[in-house]
């Protein structure tokens, strides 16, 4: 290394040691603004960012939101039009279809938020490491993530979900299995990302500056370069949210969801087929959730790739 | 490209390794396994017809002696008999993979009848209003679900139109019109969806190609717009389209469950899906094998023809 390199390095050094952190409430907040300021630099993610509040905000505040108790039968009033009492009207069975609409997404798009999460959690380090070591961990861990890709989707789910059925799983159990095998059926995307990013990201300056003052490998894996690497990673994962949304909603309408009377947008689509001749605004509702919310998770992450990549956004 | 076509098929053996593994496991997580499914068909639930029939099916034996005993008659096509019908499973499947192979292959020839000309268009004309439609229209195709885009078909055509029947399979060698019938509205189910991803690429890599130099220089050479646009740009920008159509045709083979079983069509997603409520357990199992390898093989197949029409592509 010549001098003057050895001297880039260093101010490389001191300039990333460089600047003392504010409080960390004051830090929150600016980040918050920033981030609705670069939000409003395309429309569709500000669009997609107001829906998603509304989603959240419906999830959050179920239980005050809703006016009846989703699985409390009636059946005095069943297939109702949507009235004063009953805002989206009643089921088959009496039930209010509004309250079971608030239920139902409130577990859905829990279901799919932790199974995205837990493929980041399990894939992007496994990506990071298996990238920034190379070699044979590079290798063996690349085939197991092209083995599991290659492994179709749907087919997965059927295979968890029978098993376990099979070991008459109940409640909480059966979304456990559901969103393990999300999970792992998003992993690979997420290794491979984050794998591909690293070896993009291994050759900069600020890496060599970091292994200059004597940083461990690991650390410098997952302190200073996953940072960097987030953006990617952010937008597919608001794209896959979308996705699993759709999955789960459609292993319920096969019936191989959560068994009935819980609230859920597919299966109670799919009991409303049977009434879709003479009330179709039952079968009309759930399907709209189901449109809203994958609509808002999509508006909401190609927005984000345009704004996180101008590149692209000049297409 | 020989090498690299043996290369890719040496790999494919971990990854079916893989899925023979986890499908074999899958019917080991099982609580009791095939035991209780069987003695349950069988009747008769005491410790010697238990013995009798763990010695028939060879589950006395370990694991992986299992295992080993299963992947040599997985290869030679025996998978046994379904519990349910008691006839050879792969019967059961190849009676069924024509229905599924006829449903994916038109779905997705009307998906990419619909999206490459939406897309080029899209594309040529940017920012116009076919372009909006264009944009539109893909996000919504995308956040559709397919099962409630298929009911509202069925809703409006067969329920109040009365124009297609709601459900049902004629095979397209017995009556071929008859045929199209039944396979438009799941086909176009299909299609929609599929169309939605595929336009947005197209547009997406027909304005990447239609920004490069080349194409400045056809049109300095005075060539009409037409001819760059079809002669030069379009044939560069479909390679991306088709490469992705193929997977997604791949991908089809394996996942038409959901339409498969709105529309009572006899393909192999459907027998699966029966199976799972039927708790036939081997039949799942090699249905899921099946699928698994005909989705794998597709891919590599899709791998290789993305190869040959884009030479540049170096063979990493």
């Amino acid at each position: 290394m010549s001098e003057l390199e050895a001297d880039k390095l260093v101010d490389a050094a001191i300039v990333w040691r460089a600047p003392p952190a504010p409080p960390r409430s004051r830090r929150f907040a600016t980040a918050l603004s920033n981030a609705w300021h670069e939000l409003r630099k395309s429309r569709t993610a500000s669009i997609g960012a107001v829906m998603l509040v509304l989603l959240f905000g419906a999830c959050i505040g179920t239980p005050w939101l809703a006016t009846h108790d989703p699985i409390k039968q009636n059946y005095r009033e069943r297939l109702q039009p949507p009235s004063e009492k009953h805002l989206l009207g009643t089921d088959r069975l009496g039930r209010d279809i509004y309250s079971r609409l608030l239920y139902g997404g409130r577990r859905l798009v829990t279901i799919a938020v932790v199974a995205v999460a837990l493929s980041l959690v399990v894939g992007v380090p496994f990506g990071v490491l298996t990238g920034y070591f190379g070699g044979l961990a590079d290798t063996i861990g690349m085939r197991i993530v092209d083995g599991l890709l290659a492994f179709p989707g749907l087919l997965l789910y059927l295979l968890f979900v029978t098993v376990a059925q099979a070991w008459k799983l109940e409640g909480v159990m059966t979304d456990l299995v559901l969103v393990s095998a999300l999970a792992l059926a998003g992993m690979p995307e997420k290794a491979r990302l984050a794998r591909g990013s690293v070896l993009a990201e291994k050759q900069k300056e600020y890496v060599e500056a970091s292994r200059a003052v004597g940083d461990s490998s690991v650390s410098i894996a997952l302190s200073q370069i996953l940072p960097n690497i987030i953006s990617p990673l952010i937008v597919t994962s608001t794209v896959r949210l979308g996705l699993v949304i759709l999955i789960v909603a459609a292993l319920s309408f096969l019936g191989l969801g959560t068994p009935p009377p819980t609230p859920d947008w597919g299966s109670d689509l799919s009991a409303a087929r049977d009434y879709m001749e003479t009330h179709p605004l039952i079968a009309a509702f759930p399907g709209l959730a189901i449109c809203y919310t994958v609509l808002a998770f999509n508006l909401f992450g190609d927005g984000l790739r345009d704004i996180l990549d101008p590149r692209l956004a000049e297409r | 490209m020989l090498a690299y076509t043996l290369r890719r098929i040496a790999q494919l053996v971990p990854v079916l390794l893989v899925l023979t593994v986890a499908v074999f496991g899958f019917v080991e997580a099982l609580p009791g396994s095939v035991l209780d499914t069987l003695i349950g068909t069988e009747g008769g639930d005491d410790a010697e017809t238990r013995e009798i029939l763990a010695k028939e099916y060879g589950l006395d034996r370990p694991v992986h002696e299992r295992y080993a005993k299963w992947l040599v008659r997985t290869v030679q096509f025996d998978f046994g008999n379904s519990l349910v019908t008691r006839r050879p499973i792969s019967l059961e499947l190849m009676s069924r993979i024509p229905a599924t192979v006829y449903l994916a292959t038109v779905g997705i020839m009307l998906s990419m009848m619909i999206a490459i000309p939406l897309g080029t268009l899209a594309a040529v004309r940017r920012n116009s209003a076919i372009d909006y439609t264009a944009q539109v229209t893909s996000l919504a195709g995308i956040s559709i679900p397919e099962f409630w885009f298929a009911i509202l078909c069925v809703l409006l055509f067969s329920l109040y139109l009365g124009w297609l029947p709601s459900s049902g399979y004629v095979s397209p060698f017995e009556d071929f019109w008859g045929s199209l019938q039944f396979l438009i509205l799941p086909a176009a189910a299909i299609g929609f969806r599929q169309a939605a991803f595929t336009t947005r690429l197209t547009r997406s890599s027909m304005l990447d190609e239609l920004s490069k130099e080349y194409v400045d220089t056809a049109r300095a050479l005075g060539h009409s717009e037409r001819k760059v646009i079809f002669k030069y740009t379009l044939r560069n920008a479909m390679i991306p389209t088709i490469t992705i159509s193929g997977l997604q045709l791949a991908n089809l083979l394996g996942g038409t469950v959901v339409l498969e079983s709105i529309f009572a069509w006899p393909g192999i997603g459907r027998a699966i899906f029966e199976a799972i409520l039927q708790r036939d357990y081997p039949l799942i199992q090699a249905g899921v094998l099946v699928l698994g390898c005909i989705v794998v093989v597709m891919n590599l197949l899709v791998d290789l023809t993305y190869r040959l029409l884009n030479p540049r592509v170096k063979f990493a």
